[in-house]
C-alpha cells in the first residue's frame, strides 16, 4: 500500500509518432530579403501540428514552401532540405504534380472555382485518375461526406460554388483538397476569415481528419492552437524559437519568449 | 457662423456640379433627340431590302449594312482570339518581366492612336500592295483598333482574378494551361466579354479608317477582295452631298448605328448585373 | 523581468487579485496575533470580536473566487498567468482556513480560567510567532513570485513540528502534576495543534507558489524520522 502511495506515478509518455516532414536548415527569401532562418521542424503522422507567432515571423512561408507553392513567383526561392518521407521534395528532380497531389493546401480567403459543386470537388480528380462518371460520383461524394458537408448540398450538387454561404465554400475547398487523397493536408488560417460557428464545424472536421492525415496549420488565434493541436511551434522573425506538446507549450513554456507571446505581453 | 458657410459652400458646390451636369446632358440629349427625329423619318421597309441609291432617287442601306457585319464579324474573328492570347500572356506569365511592361506600353500607345493612322498603315500594307481597296482590308484596319482594346480588358480581366484562386488551383497539382483555359477564364469570361463588346461598338462606327482601306461601294458587292460598302462611310459620302434623298438615308444610318450601339451597351449592363448576382 | 500585457487592464486584473491575496495574509496574520494576546491575556471580549471578524475573511475568499473565475473567462490566461490564477483561487481558500484556525483558537480563550499562570501557555507565543513568520513570507514569496523564497518556507516546517512535540510533552508532564491542570492543558494542546495546522497550511501554499512561478512540482523532502 504504502509502496503504492511512494511509487512515482509516471506521466504517461506519448507516444512517439513517426516523422511524415522533415524541414532541415531551410532558408527562405523573397528576393534579397530573409524571411526564414535554418528552421529544423519534424512533423509528426497522423497528428496536428499548429505553427504560431506574430505577423511576419514566417509562418505562412514556411507553410508554402511544404507544397513549393512559393515557385509561382519567381523572385521567392528556398534552401535547404524538405523531407518528405525520406525523399527531399525542394530537390528539382522531384515531381511537382506527385507533390502537389499528396500535399493538399487550404487557404484563408476560401476559393472555390466558378463552376457547380460537383465539378470543384472533381476537377483536379479528372486530371489525375480516369474515372468512370459514376465512379467519379462516388469519390465526390465521399469528400464531401469527409468535409461534413454532404448533408447541405446532397440536392444541388449542380448548384455554383458560389452560391454557398463561406463557412461552407472553405469546407467545399477542403472536400476539393480530400478528393485527391493526399497524405498531408496544409492550412493557412482557414478559418479567420469565418464566423464562430463554421469555425467550430471546422475544427471539428481537423479533429475527425487527424487520423488519416497529417496536418500543419497556421494559425494566428492562440486558442484555435490550443484546441485543435497536439504539437505546436513558435515561430519569431523567422525562427523557429520552441516546439513542443501542445499541453506543455500553453500552460509551461521553456523559453521566455514564448511565454511572453502566449500571455499578450509581446510587444 | 463657420457651420453656416460650409453649408454655404457646400450648396454651391452641388448647384455647380449640377449644372456641369445638365450641360453635358443638354447637349446629348440635343444629339440624340435630332439623330431620331431625322432618322426615324426615314426608317422604311425599303432600308433594308434596297440598295444605297444613285443621287436622286430612294433606296436602302442593305449593302452598307452587310459590308458592315461582314467586316466587323472579320474584325472580329481576328482581332478578339489575338487580343486574349495577349492579355493572357501579360496576365498570366508577365508579370515580372520587363518585356511585359513595354508590351503593356505599346498596347496603350495603339489602344488611343488616331484611327486614321491605322487606316493609313493598312493602305501602305495591304491596299497598295494589292493595287485595290478591299473589305478585307477594312476588316484589318477594324481589327488592328479592336485589338488593343481587347488585350487591355483581357488583361486587367484575369489579373483581377484573385491570387489565393490561382494558388489554389495550382496546389491541386493541375498543370498551368490547364488552371488558365478552365478556370481563370471562367472566372473572368464575363469582364473579357463586356471588353470584347466595348471594343465592338467602337469600332462599328469607326470611319476614317475605312475610308483608305474598304472605300465604299455603290453596288452590291459580296466581295471582300474589293471595296465594301459600309454604314459609316455612307454617311460621310451622303451627309456631305447636297441631294435630300440622301440625307434622309445618312441619317437613317445614323440611327440605325446609334441604336446599334446603345444596343450593345445594354447587352454589357446586363452581362454585368447577372455576375454580380 | 516581467514585461507588462499589451491589454493593460489585464495586468490590472492580476494585480487585483494579488491585492486581495495580500490583504488576506495580512488579516490572517493579525488575526493570528491577537488570538494569542487574547488568549496570553485572557481578553474575552476581544476574543469574542476576533471570532465575529472571521467573517470578513470568509467574504474575500468568496471575492477573491468570484474574480478568478471572470479572469479565467474573460481573459483566458495561459502559462504563468494561468497558474497564477489558480494559485490565487487555491491560495485564498488555505488563508481563509488558517484564518479559521485563528478563530478557533480565539475561541478557546473563555475555556482558560480568568486569573491564575499557567507555566506552558509561555511556550505558545513563540510558536505562534514562528507560524505567523511563515504566512508572512510564504505570501511575499507569492507576491514576489520568488520560488526559492517558498521553498525556504517548507524547511522551517519542521522546526514548528518540534516545538509541538515539545509543548505536547511538557503539558503531559504539567496535567501529571496536578489533575486541576487537565482542564487548561488541554485547552493549550488544541491551540498548539491549531498552531501547527497553520505552519502545514504555510507549507502547503510554499508548494502552490512554486508551481505557480515555475511549473514544476515542489520535491517532496525526506525526514528521517517518519
Amino acid at each position: 500500500m504504502i509502496e503504492l502511495m511512494h511509487r512515482e506515478l509516471s506521466a504517461s509518455a506519448p507516444v512517439e509518432l513517426p516523422t511524415k516532414v522533415a524541414v532541415r536548415n531551410l532558408d527562405f527569401f523573397y528576393g534579397k530579403a530573409r524571411a526564414l532562418t535554418d528552421v529544423e521542424l519534424a512533423i509528426r503522422a497522423n497528428a496536428v501540428t499548429a505553427i504560431i507567432g506574430p505577423s511576419g515571423c514566417g509562418k505562412s512561408t514556411l507553410l508554402r514552401t511544404i507544397n513549393r507553392i512559393y515557385e509561382l513567383y519567381p523572385d521567392q526561392r528556398a534552401t535547404g532540405e524538405i523531407l518528405l518521407d525520406g525523399r527531399n521534395i525542394l530537390d528539382r528532380g522531384f515531381s511537382l504534380s506527385e507533390l502537389r497531389r499528396r500535399v493538399g493546401m487550404v487557404f484563408q480567403k476560401p476559393t472555390p472555382f466558378a463552376t457547380s459543386i460537383a465539378r470543384n470537388v472533381s476537377f483536379a480528380l479528372s486530371y489525375y485518375e480516369r474515372l468512370s462518371k459514376s465512379e467519379m460520383a462516388d469519390r465526390v461524394e465521399d469528400a464531401l461526406r469527409q468535409a461534413a458537408l454532404w448533408d447541405e448540398v446532397k440536392d444541388k450538387l449542380g448548384a455554383s460554388a458560389l452560391s454557398l454561404s463561406g463557412g461552407q465554400q472553405q469546407r467545399l475547398c477542403i472536400a476539393r483538397t480530400l478528393a485527391v487523397r493526399p497524405e498531408i493536408i496544409l492550412l493557412d488560417e482557414p478559418t479567420s476569415a469565418l464566423d464562430p460557428i463554421s469555425t467550430a464545424k471546422i475544427e471539428e472536421l481537423i479533429h475527425e481528419l487527424r487520423t488519416s492525415f497529417t496536418i500543419v496549420i497556421v494559425t494566428h488565434n492562440m486558442q484555435q492552437a490550443a484546441r485543435v493541436s497536439q504539437r505546436t511551434a513558435f515561430f519569431h522573425l523567422g525562427e523557429l524559437v520552441e516546439v513542443g506538446e501542445t499541453s506543455q507549450i500553453f500552460t509551461n513554456p521553456r523559453v521566455q519568449r514564448t511565454q511572453d507571446y502566449i500571455t499578450g505581453r509581446y510587444g | 457662423m463657420i457651420l453656416l458657410r460650409r453649408k454655404l459652400i457646400d450648396l454651391l458646390a452641388m448647384l455647380f456640379a449640377s449644372a456641369a451636369t445638365l450641360f453635358g446632358l443638354f447637349w446629348l440629349v440635343w444629339i440624340l433627340w435630332t439623330t431620331l427625329a431625322e432618322g426615324a423619318a426615314a426608317i422604311t421597309p425599303a432600308l433594308f431590302t434596297q440598295m444605297t441609291p444613285p443621287p436622286g432617287e430612294t433606296g436602302g442601306l442593305l449593302n452598307a449594312f452587310y459590308g458592315s457585319a461582314v467586316m466587323i464579324l472579320l474584325a472580329l474573328l481576328i482581332g478578339t482570339p489575338v487580343g486574349i492570347a495577349a492579355g493572357t500572356y501579360l496576365a498570366e506569365h508577365g508579370r515580372y518581366s520587363r518585356i511585359a511592361g513595354v508590351v503593356r506600353f505599346l498596347n496603350d500607345i495603339l489602344l488611343s492612336a488616331p484611327s486614321i493612322v491605322i487606316g493609313l498603315f493598312v493602305y501602305e500594307v495591304a491596299v497598295r500592295p494589292m493595287g485595290h481597296f478591299s473589305g478585307f482590308a477594312g476588316a484589318l484596319a477594324l481589327a488592328m483598333i479592336l485589338l488593343p482594346v481587347v488585350v487591355r480588358t483581357s488583361d486587367e480581366a484575369l489579373r483581377l482574378v484573385p491570387d489565393p484562386i490561382r494558388e489554389a488551383a495550382f496546389a491541386l497539382g493541375i498543370p498551368r494551361w490547364r488552371v488558365t483555359m478552365r478556370i481563370l477564364y471562367k472566372s473572368a469570361l464575363s469582364a473579357i466579354l463586356t471588353g470584347v463588346l466595348l471594343g465592338l461598338a467602337r469600332i462599328a462606327g469607326e470611319t476614317a479608317p475605312l475610308l483608305f482601306t474598304a472605300l465604299n461601294n455603290q453596288f452590291w458587292s459580296a466581295n471582300v477582295n474589293a471595296p465594301l460598302a459600309n454604314v459609316p462611310v455612307v454617311i460621310f459620302q451622303y451627309a456631305m452631298s447636297p441631294y435630300d434623298e440622301w440625307h434622309a438615308l445618312a441619317w437613317a444610318g445614323a440611327l440605325m448605328l446609334t441604336a446599334f450601339v446603345l444596343g450593345l451597351n445594354l447587352i454589357v449592363r446586363l452581362i454585368a448585373r447577372r455576375t454580380a448576382k | 523581468m516581467q514585461h507588462p500585457h499589451t491589454v493593460r487592464a489585464f495586468d490590472q486584473d492580476i494585480g487585483e487579485l494579488r491585492g486581495l491575496i495580500a490583504e488576506m495574509g495580512a488579516f490572517a496574520e493579525a488575526a493570528i496575533a491577537e488570538a494569542m494576546r487574547c488568549l496570553i491575556e485572557r481578553d474575552v471580549d476581544a476574543a469574542r470580536q476576533l471570532v465575529e471578524a472571521d467573517i470578513r475573511l470568509d467574504d474575500m475568499e468568496t471575492e477573491a473566487e468570484r474574480r478568478v473565475i471572470e479572469l479565467i473567462a474573460l481573459r483566458a490566461p495561459m502559462a504563468d498567468d494561468l497558474r497564477e490564477a489558480v494559485a490565487v483561487l487555491k491560495i485564498s481558500g488555505v488563508v481563509e482556513r488558517i484564518g479559521d484556525y485563528a478563530k478557533n483558537i480565539a475561541r478557546r480563550v473563555r475555556r482558560l480560567p480568568a486569573r491564575g499562570e499557567i507555566e506552558p501557555l509561555s511556550l505558545l507565543p513563540e510558536m505562534a510567532k514562528i507560524a505567523s513568520a511563515m504566512v508572512r513570507d510564504v505570501l511575499a514569496a507569492f507576491l514576489e513570485r520568488d520560488a526559492a523564497k517558498a521553498q525556504a518556507v517548507c524547511k522551517r516546517d519542521d522546526a514548528l513540528d518540534d516545538f509541538y512535540e515539545s509543548i505536547f510533552r511538557t503539558l503531559l508532564t504539567y496535567m501529571m502534576e496536578n489533575p486541576q491542570n487537565i482542564g487548561p492543558s488541554t485547552t493549550l494542546l488544541f491551540v498548539a495543534k491549531n498552531l501547527e495546522r497553520i505552519g502545514d497550511h504555510a507549507t502547503n501554499v510554499a508548494e502552490m507558489v512554486y508551481y505557480s512561478v515555475t511549473g514544476e512540482r515542489l520535491a517532496e523532502p525526506q525526514r528521517e524520522d517518519l
